[in-house]
């Protein structure tokens, strides 16, 4: 284990009662893949949807009145504010409460928490993406905000993969970025089926293959624990250093705000210090206690 | 600034003091020791009272509150927090680790967001200090750099001078107590002279000792060592006892609770002893019972001073009188510290 | 003791066991505390005496290896209801018995004495009485004034189930009717009475689970208590929730409870955990003339059922 630096811990400002959640209503559900769904959403109150903000990579809680809450990442663009999104699996009782809302329902909302991507130190320089699963939700936040101000950073590679076909996300945005020219987008399944014929294969194996220069570049990396455990060696091998590695995590933050206790990585909060860091920053109680 | 009150004048003062504020003094009930609102009349705790079972943790981190209230109207959710409670209360008797364990509490519920459920209690809270006389043979402040008669921590300190009892003024809101208070003498040098004495007395019966220097620089050598804490953690059970009962300990849960009001928000008392704790869905970083062990010594002796400089512990001792099976956090970290050396 | 002391390191020298679990001096007066060694030296610090309160068979289902386990009476009975229940198998289990002569109540010398057991200097056992030194001064009282209630009534002080038994230091003695007595007690209440009496008792619950911790035969790898999907009880915790928590607990206890007290030893906010658990028991064997953990082949009691079965237990 190492002492991380908490002198770049986010300063928060007071503003009254934070555990009490705003209200927000769903716009939109988007069927992902079986089993997960996006939601769009909105502020009730016409006030907050001018006055909020939030940054690529922060996160929220957000509650089913009456079943309970769960934190997830703010998954659509600080740049596109028409509305906001999150993105989750269901895998316990809040998320398969949440799966069951449609258009019009109204859950809370607090946040947002932790710190985010680190836009300038991103600035100016060769981005990798590096996903699995659901862990594209809070890269998609930064992917689409560094899309939106394209002419700040060099070229853009973006690794995503999945279990199979039918458990890729996001699949519009996939397309939408498959397009674009100034994207470089790969995208492989760790099993293909009858009409696949993208890459196959493991995250760390095909980002091997893809080999993305480490010359003045900053790899951001998130998916399941253990494609997260398999990356990092891989980039290291490419030449990244543990500054040029950047992941955001995920812990059963349950109060967000570093107060309930129980997201803690060493004396590092993922909630409170998090859920961005860099691999230097964890590196040495990564396999231990995540 | 000294000040004294004979014996027979407590329940007076306790009595002015209750006009204005809830004043919690120890008590027993059903052979446990806790802490209630004062009956009006009873003192006797004077006499019986060493420390409670139950910490006075319980008056600013309640085991369970309501955090809101929501209901499901026709224009959809209103949340409803609970009226403020801004009365005042005064915790009587609290002993110098207790009120300690606060001051680390703020450490972490003042910082960043305030969690405010917490701080306006805390703000609304006067600390009546009471120096041990009869410490505990588990009791280990001593070597935590405080002791009996430690006033760090509360408002007023009183210290046990014959029959009679020595307050000292430690800060403002103390003073706000003593001021026109009935019953109080100025302090003698005599009276000053007897205090100390029987601190020093006091700190002489606090045996038990842990030699800290290089606690966490052990903590960090061995933090990767799975077997070094499997041994460590062997005999340990995974109940809540040590950390519901350390006045330290914080973590809490929130659920929701439906009833045929609506529904609420709750906090609840929580355990990083328990296997369930940081258990996400789809998987859990502490299954292993050491790795839970593991946090709770690093915790208090590693992140702590990482993060705040001082030690998470005050040496109350609760977690090794209580513990169901003997597990003692002072042989633990003396037996790190001897690994080290 | 050397008795144990020698078994103990002649198990682990000769490769029978991988592990010796047995008690030994605890960090406090009067206090002992289990040692789980791989180590033959340990052996030495084994000890038995009358604080040996722990019923040590908690720690069987976690561990691996062959494993040699010091019991009392009640204990090894845990130790044969767990093999009945495939929790340990019995060729995995080497157990040394101690013939035991019943646990002293720390509780009930402190209330006699009126010290708490820091401030007492000595407790000797002898024979049927007790001798307590404070300061200067020694007391004597009977030993049932100050032995566990569940040692009152217990019936099988001699481990049945053993590999090993050692030789008796003190015989047991036993008053069933005090052993009983709080149990009377409440019992004698009426209907309102006693839902009074349990909400004032959970009421002062802080959930710490330890009642579940130290049970042996609470082995679910996940307890209905934390059950999300349906939620039984809230984790929250409401007096209603504990006492339900301990209802449910209770019932599935039923017919593995051995009555070793540890439930209500470990209480930390001393809730009579045992004016429930040793109900169950007096209930279960009432009802299907059934004694926990007294023969290792029989089927566990909730895991069988017979057509004729006693319809009475809903009442």
């Amino acid at each position: 284990m190492t002492i991380a630096d908490t002198s770049q811990r986010p300063r928060f400002f007071a503003r009254g009662n934070v555990y009490l959640p705003h209200i927000v209503v769903i716009e939109k559900v988007i069927e992902e893949t079986p089993g997960v769904r996006t939601f769009h959403f909105n502020f009730k109150d016409e006030r907050l949807r001018e006055e909020f903000a939030f940054q690529s990579g922060q996160f929220a809680e957000y509650s089913i009145f009456g079943v309970g809450e769960a934190p997830f990442c703010i998954s659509s663009s600080p740049t596109r504010r028409d509305h906001m999104e999150f993105a989750l699996q269901r895998v316990g009782k809040v998320t398969n409460a949440l799966h069951r809302l449609g258009v019009g329902a109204e859950i809370g909302f607090r946040g947002p928490y932790g710190n985010s991507f680190p836009l300038d130190f991103l600035a100016g320089k060769n981005l990798v993406f590096i996903g699995g699963g659901i862990g594209l939700a809070p890269l998609r936040s930064l992917i689409w905000n560094v899309i939106d101000n394209r002419e700040k950073y060099e070229r853009i590679d973006i690794i995503y993969g999945a279990r199979s076909p039918a458990d890729l996300c996001f699949k519009y945005d996939l397309e939408t970025w498959g397009k674009d020219s100034s994207v470089n987008m790969v995208t492989t399944v760790d099993r293909g089926d009858k009409d696949w014929t993208g890459k196959v294969g493991f995250v760390p194996a095909i980002t091997e293959q893809v080999a993305p220069s480490a010359k003045n570049a900053v790899a951001i990396v998130c998916g399941p624990p253990v494609m997260i455990r398999f990356t990092f060696p891989v980039l290291a091998k490419l030449g990244f250093t543990p500054e040029q590695m950047i992941t955001t995590l995920e812990k059963r933050m349950k109060c967000g705000i570093g107060k309930c206790g129980r997201c803690n990585i060493g004396n590092l909060y993922v909630c409170r210090d998090g859920p961005v860091f860099s691999y230097a920053q964890i590196k040495s109680f990564i396999s231990s206690e995540y | 600034m000294f000040k004294k009150i004979g014996h027979s004048e407590i329940a007076k003062l306790l009595s002015e003091w209750s006009k204005e504020s809830t004043v919690l003094v120890p008590t027993r009930a059903d052979g446990v020791t806790t802490w209630a609102k004062w009956d009006g009349r009873d003192v006797s705790f004077l006499d019986w009272y060493r420390n409670t079972v139950v910490p006075p943790k319980s008056f600013l981190l309640p085991m369970l509150e309501e955090m809101f209230r929501f209901q499901k109207g026709k224009d959809g959710y209103s949340l409803e927090l609970p009226p403020s409670d801004g009365r005042k209360q005064v915790i009587f008797g609290i002993r110098p680790c207790d009120a300690r364990a606060l001051a680390i509490i703020d450490l972490v519920f003042r910082e960043g967001y305030e969690d405010l459920y917490y701080v306006n209690r805390r703000n609304n809270t006067t600390l009546v200090g009471l120096a041990c006389t009869s410490p505990y043979d588990s009791c280990f402040c001593t070597s935590l750099g405080s002791g009996p008669g430690d006033a760090r921590g509360v408002d007023l300190m009183l210290t046990t001078a014959g029959d009679q009892l020595l307050i000292e003024e430690v800060t403002d809101k103390g003073k706000e107590l003593t001021a026109g208070a009935s019953g109080l003498g100025k302090a003698a040098e005599a009276d000053l002279i007897s205090a100390r004495e029987a601190v020093e007395l006091a700190s002489r019966k606090v045996t038990r000792q842990v030699d800290l220097k290089d606690t966490d620089k052990a903590l960090l050598a061995n933090f990767e060592k799975a077997e070094f804490w499997e041994d460590i953690a062997a005999k340990c059970v995974s109940c809540g006892i040590c950390t519901f009962l350390c006045p330290t300990c914080y973590c809490f849960d929130i659920n929701d609770e439906m009833d045929r009001q609506g529904g609420a928000r709750v906090k609840s008392w929580d355990s990083c002893q328990f296997a369930l704790y940081t258990r996400m869905p789809m998987e859990n970083p502490r299954v292993e019972k050491w790795r839970r062990v593991r946090q709770k010594v690093s915790h208090k002796f590693l992140f702590y001073p990482l993060s705040y400089e001082t030690t998470g512990c005050v040496g109350c001792g609760r977690c090794i009188r209580r513990c169901p099976v003997n597990w003692d956090i002072t042989q633990v970290l003396n037996s790190l510290t001897a690994k080290v050396a | 003791m050397p008795q144990l002391q020698h078994e103990a390191r002649a198990l682990l020298e000769q490769g029978k066991v991988d592990y010796i679990l047995g008690f030994e001096p605890g960090t406090l007066k009067f206090s002992t505390t289990p040692l789980i060694t791989k180590n033959k030296e340990d052996c030495a610090r084994l000890v038995v005496n009358p604080f040996i309160a722990n019923n040590l068979s908690v720690y069987l289902p976690k561990l691996k290896g062959r494993l040699g386990i010091v019991v009392k009476g009640c204990d090894s009975r845990s130790v044969v209801s767990l093999i009945q229940d495939n929790k340990v198998a019995r060729d995995r289990v080497v157990i040394i018995g101690v013939p035991c002569a019943g646990i002293i109540d720390l509780d009930k010398i402190e209330q006699l004495v009126s010290r708490e057991r820091d401030e007492i200097d000595d407790i000797v056992r002898q024979g049927d009485r007790v001798a307590i030194t404070l300061g200067n001064g020694k007391k004597e009282f009977p030993l049932v004034s100050v032995l566990a209630d569940n040692c009152l009534a217990c019936e099988t002080p001699i481990p049945k189930e053993c590999d090993i038994l050692l030789d008796p230091t003190d015989t047991l003695v036993t008053d069933p009717s005090a052993g009983q007595q709080r149990i009377q007690e409440v019992e004698s209440k009426s209907v309102e009475e006693r839902w009074a009496f349990w909400e004032k008792q959970f009421e002062r619950c802080i959930r710490c689970y330890a009642c579940r911790s130290v049970c042996p035969v609470c082995f679910c790898e996940r307890c209905f208590a934390e059950e999300t999907e349906p939620q039984w009880v809230s984790p929250a915790p409401h007096w209603q929730d504990n006492m339900s928590f301990q209802i449910i607990r209770s019932l599935h206890v039923a017919g593995r409870c051995t009555d070793c007290g540890n439930c209500e030893r470990a209480c930390p906010v001393n809730i009579p955990l045992r004016s429930l658990s040793k109900k169950m028991v007096d209930l279960v064997d009432e009802l299907f003339d059934y004694k926990a953990g007294t023969d290792k082949s029989a089927l566990p009691l909730m895991a069988s059922y017979e057509a004729d079965e006693a319809e009475g237990v809903f009442r």
